[in-house]
């Protein structure tokens, strides 16, 4: 064990890792920030304009609304996936038998390829020839409701948000199964003698003894929603319009598509702080919960040794 | 001591295997020309240029190979030749329309000119007249050389016309009057795939073509002309008009299905050029399916043998690495080009003889015939003229307005917006 505790070794091992990290990540960010200075169509020499591609940005009715899209999509899929998951996760701690084999399907779609997803959607979307949707919807009476899901303005954003939301629930499913499983079984057998039912167990136990799984599940799902980039280019390239335009896919496309590399980066540089500061708030968000816990915990182990306290005075 | 030892070793561990990764070294008499193309792998030019090559590389003693990078899914493509040209390492040859970012590389110097080189080579004249006009910026320069020549036509279903009493449109008016009874009777007029967009840009396209020729859109394109002028909104106008005659959810419909609705027989018509030859012949020959060219306007500039005709992406040679040898290979192309190609069951932009060992489709020898009777002026496509910002927005909206989703004002305001930053005010 001698070696770890010598800090050249700490160092040599974390050197690799720590490289890779800083020209992979933190380089393209850092040169993403310059670009974002920047005029430059890839050909030209660079122009430096200051402030004026985010100049730009502001007065970009696109950039307004891939932002409010992009809200929209994290909503649905941070919804679907945390929500489903945790509920798949709390289901699957009352499964007996073949545990595994259920956790293993439902993270299948984790490991399917995106394409082939978004061709799956696609499908399943499709008017003509009548899709999967379209046709459940006409067979349970529900005609009327059928549509052209990635052509329709009101459909298309949630349609493309789905498939995101839908792949990842096994995993999340996997992370609260596992924070579930591991909890002190004591704990909540006590609360059971005390007559809990099973609802107030899970939400005045287990969830809150798995916060910070929570914490971790909603950073990463946030976060992967934010870069959601993938399924909604492949679906419909941000169209019909700019109905499903979320700024991952109009970077993409000022910069690679348009030759706009400082005014795609400035938008780059938006997104990374849209992202910094969404998880910001979300870690306030959680201490804040946490601050008042304690508080009202607090305030309860005092009122009970109160009345703990009157009784005995009262005895006496 | 030993644990120095130890850290040494990692190192020239890791050393060891940085510089095994490093590969073969290669033989410094040989040379290697990069192609970054296009061409889908297995089609037709692909494989001609391969045997070209392969030949070409036999003749030079193998001191000579050709190294094809692919990536035939266009957009991808664009980006990493973007990504490579930005980063200053573009390749030897290149695939690029005759666009404004191709015109950004000439102007930066990085092109080949191929205009003088056919001329001063004495190539010029074998090509069709319309197959290098295609590829001539506004100004008549030429950088990029074409490998293809095509028409594009509106397939029909031959049942489905007679069914309905429907006869060959002649006018854009009866054209729309065919769609609108196909639609009545329950018919899906015509399938479009919205996804690759250019499909339905070629619908934008067609009214302005016949009222100027590409005047019209040369000219918005350099912002002396409004999109909100007679001819432009007359252009949108009839791209909602038609739209209503797509298939539903057309925004959404790949190539593949679009094309499978129509060999289906579930749409009456579907547009496309002559390169899907393959896919029609059968129902073709079968009676099943028949084509006809872009209409007419009682008021058209041009004639009804005047359509889009084009020569597809052409190939353009770097500047700085275009040396002796890779000139000889270029000729090379030329010389033998035509003949391998053409044995292909293609349409060469390179005028050759039909080889007499080849048994040519009925269907082939009707287009050959067609090419040959074309008019002077043809439909250039929009985006080989639009600066990338502005072509985005008109492709990315044209699908509202086809859906009936945006009014012709907005659009037409949209673009006259776009072309007054991007290319007024620059």
């Amino acid at each position: 064990m001698g070696v770890l505790r010598d800090k050249k070794a700490f160092f040599v091992f974390l050197m690799p890792g720590l490289l890779f990290y800083l020209l992979s990540v933190f380089y393209p960010i850092t040169e993403s920030l310059r670009l974002s200075f920047i005029k430059w169509n890839g050909i030209t020499p660079q122009q430096f304009v200051g402030l004026d591609n985010y100049k730009r940005l502001f007065q970009d009715p696109v950039f307004y609304k891939a932002l409010i899209n992009n809200l929209i999509y994290l909503v649905i899929v941070v919804i679907i996936q945390l929500s489903i998951g945790l509920l798949f996760a709390v289901l699957l701690t009352y499964l007996k038998k073949r545990a595994n084999l259920v956790k293993t399907l439902y993270y299948v779609p984790c490991i399917v390829t995106t394409v082939a997803i978004a061709q799956l959607f696609r499908s399943i979307y499709s008017t003509q020839p009548e899709g999967l949707l379209n046709q459940m919807l006409s067979a349970v009476g529900l005609g009327g409701l059928t549509t052209s899901w990635l052509t329709n303005l009101n459909t298309v954003l949630g349609a493309v948000s789905i498939p995101e939301g839908w792949r990842f629930i096994g995993m999340y499913m996997v992370i609260f199964y596992a924070a579930l499983v591991s909890l002190d079984e004591s704990v909540y057998e006590a609360a059971k003698i005390d007559g809990a039912t099973e609802l107030q167990i899970l939400f005045k136990i287990k969830i809150p003894m798995i916060k910070d799984i929570l914490l971790l599940t909603f950073t990463m799902c946030l976060t992967g929603a934010l870069r959601g980039f993938d399924i909604p280019y492949l679906l419909t390239n941000g169209g019909p319009g700019n109905a499903s335009e979320l700024m991952s896919t109009y970077m993409y496309k000022q910069a690679f598509t348009n030759n706009q590399y400082g005014y795609g980066s400035a938008l780059a540089v938006f997104i990374i702080i849209e992202s910094v500061l969404i998880i910001f708030i979300l870690r306030k968000i959680f201490e804040n919960y946490d601050v008042k816990a304690q508080k009202k915990a607090a305030k309860q182990a005092l009122a009970l040794s109160k009345r703990k306290n009157n009784k005995e005075g009262r005895v006496a | 001591m030993i644990r120095k030892v130890g850290v040494l070793v990692s190192l020239l561990g890791v050393l060891f295997m940085v510089t095994a990764c490093g590969g073969e070294k290669e033989d410094a008499s040989t040379t290697t020309v990069k192609w970054l193309t296009s061409r889908p792998v297995g089609g037709a030019i692909d494989e001609t240029m391969r045997e070209i090559a392969d030949q070409y590389s036999k003749e030079k003693g193998g001191k000579w190979k050709i190294d094809f990078e692919t990536t035939a899914d266009r957009p991808s493509y664009l980006q990493k030749l973007k990504t490579l040209v930005a980063g200053n390492n573009m390749p030897d040859i290149i695939d690029t329309d005759p666009d404004l970012y191709a015109k950004e590389l000439v102007k930066a110097g990085k092109l080949v000119d191929m205009k003088k080189f056919l001329q001063k080579n004495d190539y010029y004249q074998n090509f069709y007249p319309t197959a290098l006009k295609y590829q001539e910026f506004s100004d008549g320069s030429m950088y990029t050389l074409p490998l293809e020549y095509h028409v594009e036509m509106i397939w029909y279903n031959k049942k489905l016309f007679s069914q309905h009493g429907i006869s060959v449109p002649k006018t854009f008016d009866q054209w729309l009057a065919a769609c609108k009874k196909l639609k009545e009777a329950g018919v899906t007029p015509i399938s479009v795939d919205g996804i690759d967009r250019w499909p339905v840009q070629r619908y934008l396209a067609m009214p302005a073509f016949r009222q100027t020729g590409n005047q019209f859109i040369e000219n918005l394109s350099q912002g002396k002309e409004k999109m909100s002028s007679q001819t432009g909104v007359d252009s949108v106008k009839f791209v909602k008009e038609i739209g209503q005659y797509f298939n539903e959810g057309f925004s959404a419909t790949d190539y593949a299905t679009a094309q499978s609705m129509f060999l289906d027989g579930k749409s009456a018509m579907y547009y496309i050029g002559d390169w899907e030859i393959g896919a029609m012949q059968e129902k073709y020959d079968a009676g099943e399916i028949d084509y006809f060219y872009m209409p007419t306007t009682k008021d058209s500039v041009t004639a009804a043998n005047e359509f889009c005709v084009n020569s597809g992406i052409g190939m353009a040679f770097n500047a700085e690495t275009f040396d002796e040898k890779t000139k000889d290979f270029l000729l090379y192309v030329l010389d033998h080009y035509a003949d391998i190609y053409t044995k292909k069951m293609q349409m060469s932009p390179i005028k050759t003889e039909l080889p007499k060992d080849v048994d040519y489709s009925s269907l082939y020898l009707r287009i050959r015939k067609d090419m040959d009777n074309t008019g002077e002026q043809f439909m250039k496509p929009w985006d080989t003229y639009l600066d990338s910002s502005t072509n985005t927005i008109v492709q990315d909206n044209l699908l509202l307005v086809g859906s009936g989703d945006m009014k012709i004002q907005d659009f037409v305001k949209m673009i006259d917006d776009s072309i007054k930053v991007n290319v007024t005010d620059q």
